[in-house]
């Protein structure tokens, strides 16, 4: 019960936070288009003919924040099928995420992609090659288990009892019969999915928008309203109580990250080959697939 | 670092060269599901096998490399709508385009598309996909999948698809909830917005060139 009134406190305090930014995020932002040189958008520099555009299409770029979160319950129902009228939509009604920090978010998304090559894909690789990918997999199902909280939580703050019984048998069931969480019986045996719910997820079914983007160095893509549930979900991850060094947390955390790789290399790269513009493409698959999971 | 969203690491080819377990279903993943197994009869040919160590092999597995992508090119092309595919990805900017244009982002997008899911098809290994249900309305259906990858994660895939005649072309496909189709928009009219279009079909060109 400690998580739970720790975790409802919390949210209460961050929603009062995420709505003044997204009110702030709301506000007219000025934009400026960028040069891009070469095939890498790194260096930007302000060209005056691309600023002449901004006068004649000024809401191409611009992006809705909360209107997306707003869908009703029917047109999810619908929302499978096309209406062919679509074409003839502007991109303004397409469910962009703001992006006034794009240049910033460049830099870090280079500094991003010189990380996997350079570091974590070569470690990772080496530590695939020493242990099994069975064994990686148990690895990565423990790590999945013991975050039980944060997705049980989320669940009953989303008000889905049943998703909060799920993840509940599912701890039980994979810390006893798949042996402290290294297997997966709840959902091999039993056909129990993981509830993948968070706290961004939660403040997105409560109506908020999230805000804008943001490209984090090491953790990725992320918006406004991702990272303050980042935050609070850590709170009630048992490792935030269990380990109490915080380079102890460090090396769990860049384990976890490792183990995580190891069994996804390819994907950052398929990503890459596949985009003319690999950040856009990346903020755009993020800011999709999380309107995705909030709908779900 | 990787997030699981990326694609999944399946783009959207590895999801067709699949084994179908539904029994009952309807037109549009029946079209689907044709394809998919013209697919896996490619890849799983013996004589197509493109394992070739030897040194005296080698030419012929060059050989044999083009010749499988060549016939998984045709058995994909029969079944994606590039027109209509990149009607929506150009969106408003597609009625401005002449007919030349247009034949010539056709045939850049379509190869753009090309590389990566060659490239999934090559790397396929064996992941199940199980057909979920489908949604027809009039002209237009989805079919849903979910691909089971070895490493026991569960990726939910999408396919849009438009009848046109007899038959049904997928025009889009969405893996995790992330549109091909819109991600391709999004990037493509940032780039048209910023450098004109362009600016575009010289991005396009030089990144269907490189590797």
């Amino acid at each position: 019960m400690g998580f739970l009134n720790r975790m409802l406190l919390f949210s209460i305090c961050t929603l009062g936070i995420t709505a003044a930014l997204v009110s702030a995020a709301e506000m007219p932002i000025s934009h400026l288009y960028f040069q891009q040189e070469g095939e890498d958008f790194l260096v930007p520099d302000v060209a005056l003919h691309d600023l002449e555009e901004v006068v004649e299409k000024p809401n191409t770029n611009q992006s809705v924040p909360l209107k997306s979160c707003k869908k009703e319950v029917s047109e999810e129902a619908t929302g499978d099928l096309d209406d062919p009228l679509e074409l003839e939509m502007d991109m303004q009604d397409m469910d962009l995420i703001a992006d006034p920090l794009e240049p910033l978010n460049r830099v870090f998304f280079h500094f991003n992609d010189k990380l996997y090559f350079w570091f974590l894909k070569p470690i990772s690789t080496g530590y695939g090659k020493v242990v099994p990918e069975v064994l990686r997999v148990s690895i990565r199902n423990f790590f999945e288990n013991l975050s039980m909280p944060i997705r049980a939580v989320n669940c009953i703050l989303q008000g889905d009892i049943k998703g909060f019984g799920t993840e509940l048998s599912r701890f039980v069931v994979n810390s006893t019969l798949g042996v402290a969480g290294f297997g997966n019986p709840a959902k091999q045996l039993f056909g129990m999915d993981m509830q993948d719910e968070d706290l961004g997820q939660t403040f997105g079914l409560y109506g908020l928008g999230p805000a804008f983007y943001i490209n984090w160095p090491v953790l990725g893509p992320s918006s406004v309203r991702d990272t303050i549930g980042l935050v609070g979900d850590s709170f009630l991850s048992p490792m935030y109580y269990a380990v109490d060094a915080t380079k102890y947390k460090i090396a769990i955390k860049g384990y976890e990250m490792v183990n995580r790789t190891s069994l996804k290399i390819g994907d950052y790269e398929s990503l890459k080959k596949a985009a003319l513009d690999p950040y856009i493409s990346l903020r755009d698959a993020y800011h999709q697939h999380r309107q995705h999971k909030i709908k779900e | 670092m990787a997030p699981k969203f990326f694609w999944a690491g399946t783009f959207f080819f590895v999801s067709i060269i699949a084994v179908s377990t539904l029994s009952q279903a309807g037109e549009p993943t029946e079209s689907i599901r044709k394809t998919a197994d013209r697919i896996i009869a490619i890849v799983s040919d013996p004589e197509l096998q493109t394992s070739g160590k030897d040194v005296d092999e080698k030419k012929s597995h060059k050989d044999k490399l083009k010749k499988r992508n060549r016939l998984v090119r045709e058995a994909v092309d029969e079944r994606f709508d590039w027109e209509e595919m990149s009607r929506r990805t150009l969106a408003r900017y597609w009625r401005d385009r002449t007919d030349d244009e247009k034949k010539e982002f056709i045939d850049l997008f379509g190869k753009l598309l090309e590389r990566t899911y060659l490239d999934q098809v090559e790397g396929y290994s064996g992941e199940k996909v199980l057909y979920v249900g489908e949604t027809v309305d009039g002209d237009y259906s989805v079919v849903r999948v979910k691909i089971i990858t070895k490493k026991e994660t569960e990726i939910p895939v999408k396919y849009r698809l438009k009848k046109k005649g007899n038959d049904w072309f997928v025009y889009d496909v969405i893996i995790e909830g992330v549109s091909l189709v819109n991600n391709y928009r999004t990037q493509f009219n940032t780039i048209i917005v910023r450098y004109k279009y362009k600016g575009l079909i010289k991005r396009l060109r030089a990144k269907v060139k490189t590797d």
